[in-house]
């Protein structure tokens, strides 16, 4: 707004300021006649726009840890799969599934990828697993520029993330779309990493330097990720895994600026990733721990491929994750020129893990999940935000009722000290009419008399809020966020229950014939 | 000025109509200073009170100004009150824990172009209390005044819109017979340095002498309408009006 058009605006909201004051003052003078009463009715008002205030606080400070909790458990990670399989256990019933997400647990004494030989079982597990789209790479005739899936990770339970659909191109333009956060481009493998006459056999990450934005429970306990250079340069650097660290070089050891070996290749460990989150500890065995990280383009180059098994990527909101997730299958679907017939060549899956029951989230909401919510790593976010909503829910009816109550008994008192004032100063009023009020004016009297008590209490019920809501946080420990908006809404709660009680006194002061108000003793 | 036609004013209590005005015709001239008389209950504040705009007549015709009066919606009432009218009350009408000055200013919220700034209504009040030679009590509240120094603020009052007619029903009837004679004389001054037209409603025959013109009511009908013999005596008042 230029100052020349705010001036024109001021000048024309003057006369309309002007005219309120001597309202206001008239109010402010009527209401120190009724001291007492005042007084009362503005503790009415106060505790109910002070539980209006904390039931927000409490409603927001909920929301804003389970948004917490959401990202801290990834549940706005969206994972892309090479692949569309059918899942093993669908066939065998289950029993010889010892992993339901093929390609992320495994661990096969494979020691070395290098040279890549097709192996004994492969073909009669690879049989083993029908594929519902007919994908290029299950061709037997058809010849690759690339080692096969089975050949590539060593997987003989080729499965999801195992065929060679997606590129770093198609991430590129993941990246590209609306509401996605970051993207993570990934190709996995186990090795025997070696150090000195140390080895340990363990998880192989070739990842993207945006990794440590989606693990929001990653801490680096030394060194760093690798850079941008590093990854472009497809360089030999290596970030150990807490436990994968521990092994090689032994507790209390930092490797950091040490050299290790892989695939006969010299690395230089760069970082140690550790929890910051006491829900998720290192363990032997687990994917992200036990493991070690490098840049993709170096597991491109030094294993002569280019494809992904993966893509991660977060949603900016965890409201949008579903959305996003559409628009990542749309995308691909038309990049890798699927025609609606055919299914994905790859299998698009939002994560809604666990640690919910555990710290950050306010116990009773953690609560009311842990007893809804069944095999929570398995519902989706939708169900799970249903879930958190239906529970904040609860609480907002339960503090809206007392809010609602003293409200009521607060807008009764000012309604019944506004018609005490009208009785009053019936005279008055007809003395007004007398030398020009009309009924409007009248009315705009009494009604800024009820608003004014309604105002005054909703100011001290806004600072009783603000100590209510750091009460509630200390010693129940719910979290609570008082917000500028929620003070907004509690302030105007409290001038629409003086206008709204203030009402009806107001509108008999306006209808009084001046004679008998005149005549009134 | 005024030009009152056939007004009747019927009050329905119970089942029986009260007739207050019963047939009203008369005309007053602009610069009059008209005096109405009669017992109490014969009519007087009711005819008052239509004169003012404070009430509408059952039936008959008001012409204030040329202008028919008699059937404004209550707005439009009240504008023409707080416009054209002053209006002086037997008790008064003060507001109480308010200083003279801001009694004064009281009219100046309802005027058409909204609420004057705060400077500019102090300066016209205070005008106003000079006229009636208050200015030395502007920051007195009415409990801090005589009966005839609260009369003259509510004078003040009547006057500050600069109304051309100035109604008073009893003006005098809380007050000693010397401040009686005060405030009438600044009715008289007022209607001869500003031309004024003024309406004062009295029961005492020295009080009605006052006047240029003493109307009689009787029984909500005029029974005697006469020009003051001896009319100079009101706009330069003597020290013993008869
Ligand atoms: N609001 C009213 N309701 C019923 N009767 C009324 C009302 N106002 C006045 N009257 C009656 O009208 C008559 C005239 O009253 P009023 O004009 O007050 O007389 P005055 O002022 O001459 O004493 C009286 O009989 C009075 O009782
Ligand atoms: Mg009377």
């Amino acid at each position: 707004m230029t100052p020349a058009r705010l001036h024109r605006v001021l000048a024309h909201l003057r006369p309309l300021l002007v005219s309120l004051r001597p309202v206001a003052e008239t109010a402010v003078k009527a209401l120190s006649r009724n001291r007492l009463q005042t007084g009362l009715t503005m503790i009415g008002i106060a505790v109910g726009v002070a539980t209006v205030l904390a039931m927000m606080a409490v409603g927001a400070g909920a929301q804003r840890s389970i948004e917490q909790q959401v990202r801290a458990a990834g549940l706005n990670q969206i994972t892309i799969k090479a692949g569309n399989w059918k899942p093993k256990q669908a066939i065998d019933g289950g029993a010889a599934a010892p992993h339901g997400d093929a390609g992320d647990s495994l661990r096969l004494p494979v020691d070395d990828l290098m040279p890549a030989l097709p192996r004994a079982g492969a073909a009669w597990r690879r049989d083993d697993v029908v594929p519902i789209a007919f994908h290029p790479e299950d061709d037997p005739m058809e010849k690759h520029d690339h080692p096969l899936a089975w050949q590539r990770l060593g997987d003989l339970e080729a499965g999801l993330g195992a065929a060679a659909t997606l590129s770093f191109e198609d991430a590129e333009a993941i990246r590209r779309l609306p509401g996605v956060q970051y993207v993570a481009c990934g190709v996995h493998a186990n090795a025997r990493v070696h150090a000195g006459d140390r080895r340990w056999f363990t998880r192989m990450h070739g990842t993207d330097l945006e990794l440590p934005n989606i693990k929001r429970t990653w801490t680096f306990t030394s060194g760093r990720f690798f850079t941008r250079r590093e990854q472009d340069r497809g360089a030999q650097v290596l970030v150990l895994g807490q436990v994968a660290a521990e092994r090689l070089f032994g507790e209390g050891v930092d490797p950091v600026g040490r050299e290790v070996t892989l695939w006969n290749q010299p690395f230089d460990v760069v970082g140690v990733i550790g929890s910051a989150s006491w829900v998720v500890r290192p363990a032997p065995g687990d994917d992200e721990f036990d493991a070690v990280y490098m840049p993709f383009t170096t597991t491109h180059r030094l294993l002569n491929l280019s494809k992904l098994n993966d893509i991660t990527v977060t949603a900016a909101s965890s409201g949008a994750v579903s959305e996003v997730a559409r628009a990542i299958t749309e995308l691909l679907r038309q990049r890798h020129g699927i025609s609606a017939a055919m299914p994905d060549d790859f299998t698009v899956s939002t994560q809604a893990t666990s640690a919910i029951a555990g710290g950050g989230l306010a116990p009773g909401v953690a609560q009311v999940i842990a007893g809804n919510v069944r095999e929570l790593e398995r519902v989706t976010l939708d169900q799970l935000a249903t879930t958190l909503e239906r529970a904040s829910r609860t609480m907002t009816w339960l503090l809206g009722a007392v809010a609602f109550v003293s409200l009521l008994v607060g807008g009764i008192g000012i309604m019944n000290i506004t018609l005490l004032s009208v009785t009053e100063r019936t005279r008055e009023i007809g003395l007004r009419m007398a030398v020009g009020a009309r009924g409007r004016d009248v009315m705009r009297q009494f009604l800024a008399e009820a608003v004014a008590i309604s105002l005054a209490g909703g100011a001290a019920g806004i600072v009783l809020g603000i100590l209510a809501s750091a009460a509630i946080a200390a010693t129940l420990g719910w979290a609570t966020v008082v917000s500028f908006t929620s003070v907004f809404v509690a302030f105007g709660v409290a001038a629409a229950v003086g206008v709204f009680f203030g009402y009806y006194p107001a509108r008999r002061a306006a209808a009084l014939d001046p004679i008998v108000a005149l005549r009134r003793e | 000025m005024i030009a009152v036609r056939d007004l009747t004013k019927h009050y329905h209590v119970g089942d029986h109509v009260v007739r207050a005005l019963r047939g009203v015709t008369l005309d007053v001239a602009a610069g009059e200073f008209v005096t109405v008389v009669g017992p109490s209950g014969s009519g007087k504040s009711t005819f008052m009170h239509i004169l003012g705009c404070l009430d509408r007549p059952t039936s008959g015709q008001y012409l204030l100004h040329g202008r028919d009066v008699s059937h404004l919606g209550a707005d439009d009432l009240a504008r023409v009150r707080n416009e054209t009218i002053g209006f002086v009350f037997q008790g008064f009408n003060l507001m109480a824990r308010t200083s003279a000055l801001e009694n004064v200013e009281l009219p100046l919220l309802y005027t058409r172009q909204g609420a004057l700034g705060a400077a500019e209504r102090r300066s016209r009040a205070m005008r106003a209390l000079a006229a009636v030679g208050l200015t030395d009590r502007a920051d007195h509240h009415p409990s801090q005044l005589s009966g005839g120094q609260q009369q003259r603020v509510a004078i003040a009052r009547a006057l500050i819109n600069e109304p051309a007619l100035l109604l008073a029903d009893e003006p005098t009837g809380n007050l000693d017979t010397e401040t009686s004679q005060e405030v009438m004389k600044i009715f008289a001054e007022l209607r001869a340095t500003r031309g004024l037209t003024i309406v004062v409603i009295t029961h005492e025959r020295d009080i009605a002498a006052w006047g240029t013109r003493t109307i009689d009511f009787r029984d909500g009908v005029v029974v005697s309408d006469r020009v003051n013999a001896d009319e100079p005596r009101a706009t330069v008042p003597a020290e013993e009006p008869v």
